[in-house]
């Protein structure tokens, strides 16, 4: 099979799995299960952009969270002004990649080297952290919108019929709507990947100074891939933000590396196997979570020492070999 | 008649250290031009300032005329500049027929490109490589693998640092040729140390000695000069005898 059906076979299969999740998981799941698969969901995205950011553009962020949190404060605070909660979604989604393009102007055109990149992107997710921790006070608040401080903003209303404002959607609906979001992302970067624009970004990240040599601007590539990450990030939040409620945990330390380590279980340089990743990490550490004797980061932190040096190429690849050496 | 590429006063300093002192040179259309001289003569340094890899201290560099310092290495690739670097410069998770079409797609669609690319890898010999992997090939092989990628897309200057090394002999003796043959349609500037790669292809030569031009001149003339034995090729045996013990 050649690439590009292979492409295309994935793409459409993502689409009928998505499809088929959507419409029969809200008939035989509970409430609590939706919302807390939604939230699965929107990692996932979360984890996704990072795929696509580390594995394809080769730039290592370990502030992803940064973009998820925007994401989800600016819809937050747009559907707290705004009548119709629909009109958020464009403000939830340029918020976070317009901070990623400018973030991005500022590593990748001032020459920043790889391992201040890491820091850089770690700092600035920090200092958000800290800052929207510090708006408890009555005077922050941005229109309608009190940031709330440590609490966010519990009263994040959700989306509702695009038109209609008085009827929100139900979880169930929200649930569909986030699977759409992730199988539309994983089709979306399969695409984008396949394109010329895609195999450039991948040359950069297998030789930068080749690629320059070529007449392909590396900073204005790297730029527009980490602003699409970003975009994708702040999808995530969004839809997280629909699920739960913003706070400033989505800026935290804990989702900045824990995005990283599901990406390096799924297989960094694969679409879907973060995918899985951050599916299989989430509810194991929610598990982990309901044993009273033990600390469920210790169980994370064993789990990805295993993985390193069991399946150092991550679940994808390593999958995909053995089910290579089978055929034969 | 307005040189294809000059340098005027060309300076590269390192805190204290001048690695390229002051050095004007030019080259003409479809000009082979051969960088020589010994180690740390600054040729490798001149050539990263050619390719914008440097922003020289002082001096400027000349594109037909218009002033292109301290253009960025896409922009200066742009112009028409093919480039090839000392250690082979790859894509090596890509396959070779992938590299050389990435090389090819700025100006021409995907299946022209990937057409022209597997003409290129023809060219130079190793078609068969066409669906290996870059990272898994011999040196000698990337290194044609380099040059396929740089020759493709027919640039007016191609620059090549020391494109012969690591190269078996045979291989050295067909690189020669196809350099010779692609001066035919382009300028071709070849930093290399190899003496018998340079009389091979029998070009003018520039000799660098400690950041600056030493001589200029034809082949010949340039490896009969006492001066380029000296600083370069090591005294000839008569002078060493010459030399009280």
């Amino acid at each position: 099979m050649t690439e590009g059906r292979r492409a295309l076979l994935h793409s459409a299969l993502a689409l009928a799995a998505a499809g088929l999740a959507a419409w029969w998981l809200p008939q035989v799941m509970e409430l609590f299960a939706i919302i807390n698969a939604t939230v699965y969901i929107a990692m996932a995205l979360l984890a996704l952009s990072l795929a696509l950011v580390w594995g394809f553009g080769g730039i290592l962020c370990f502030g992803q969270a940064a973009f998820f949190g925007l994401g989800g404060y600016a819809y937050a605070v747009a559907a707290l002004n705004l009548p119709d909660t629909t009109y958020a979604i464009p403000i939830a989604l340029g918020v976070p990649m317009l901070a990623a393009a400018a973030l991005g102007y500022v590593m990748f055109y001032g020459k920043v080297s790889d391992v201040y990149m890491g820091v850089i992107t770690l700092t600035v997710t920090l200092i958000l952290f800290n800052f929207i921790n510090s708006t408890a006070g009555e005077e922050w608040r941005i229109g309608a919108a009190p940031l709330g401080g440590f609490n966010g903003i519990p009263t994040t209303p959700p989306l509702n019929i695009p038109g209609d404002p008085g009827t929100p959607l139900t979880p169930e609906q929200i649930f569909a709507v986030a699977i759409g979001c992730l199988a539309g992302c994983y089709v979306a970067c399969k695409l984008i990947l396949r394109s010329h624009f895609g195999r450039v970004v991948v040359a950069i990240r297998e030789n930068e100074l080749r690629a320059a040599l070529l007449g392909y601007d590396v900073r204005l590539h790297k730029l527009a891939i980490f602003a699409i990450g970003g975009l994708m990030a702040g999808l995530a939040g969004l839809l997280f933000a629909n699920s739960v409620f913003v706070s400033p945990t989505m800026f935290s330390l804990a989702y900045s590396g824990q995005v990283i380590i599901w990406v390096m279980v799924g297989g960094v340089g694969t679409l879907l196997g973060p995918i899985i990743g951050a599916m299989l990490l989430q509810a194991l550490t929610s598990w982990a979570g309901t044993l009273p004797e033990i600390n469920p980061n210790l169980i994370l932190g064993t789990v990805l020492v295993v993985a390193v040096l069991a399946i150092p190429r991550g679940l994808q690849p390593t999958l995909a070999g053995l089910l290579r050496r089978r055929e034969r | 008649m307005t040189a294809l590429l000059a340098t005027e006063g060309l300076t590269m300093r390192f805190g204290g250290v001048v690695a390229v002192d002051d050095v004007s040179l030019a080259v003409a259309e479809r000009e082979l031009r051969c960088l020589i001289g010994p180690n740390g003569a600054g040729k490798s340094t001149f050539f990263r300032c050619l390719t914008g890899q440097y922003r020289p201290s002082a001096g400027r560099i000349l594109w037909r005329g218009r002033d292109i310092t301290g253009l960025e290495p896409h922009a200066i690739a742009r112009l028409g500049i093919g480039i090839k670097t000392q250690v082979p410069s790859l894509f090596d998770g890509l396959t070779a027929l992938e590299g050389v079409t990435l090389a090819l797609r700025r100006r021409h669609g995907e299946r022209e490109a990937r057409r022209r690319a597997r003409a290129a890898l023809e060219r130079l010999g190793i078609g068969e490589l066409a669906g290996a992997q870059v990272g898994l090939l011999a040196h000698g092989q990337r290194q044609l693998v380099e040059l396929a990628t740089v020759v493709a897309p027919e640039p007016d200057l191609i620059i090549l640092d020391e494109p012969t090394a690591g190269m078996s002999a045979e291989e050295t003796a067909g690189t020669a040729a196809l350099i010779r043959e692609m001066s035919r349609d382009h300028a071709v500037i070849v930093v290399e140390h190899d003496m018998q790669f340079i009389r091979a292809i029998a070009s003018r030569i520039t000799v660098f000695h400690q950041g600056r031009v030493l001589v200029e001149d034809c082949a010949e003339r340039v490896l009969a000069d006492p001066r380029v034995h000296d600083v370069y090729l090591g005294r000839p045996p008569e002078a060493r005898m010459a030399v009280p013990a």
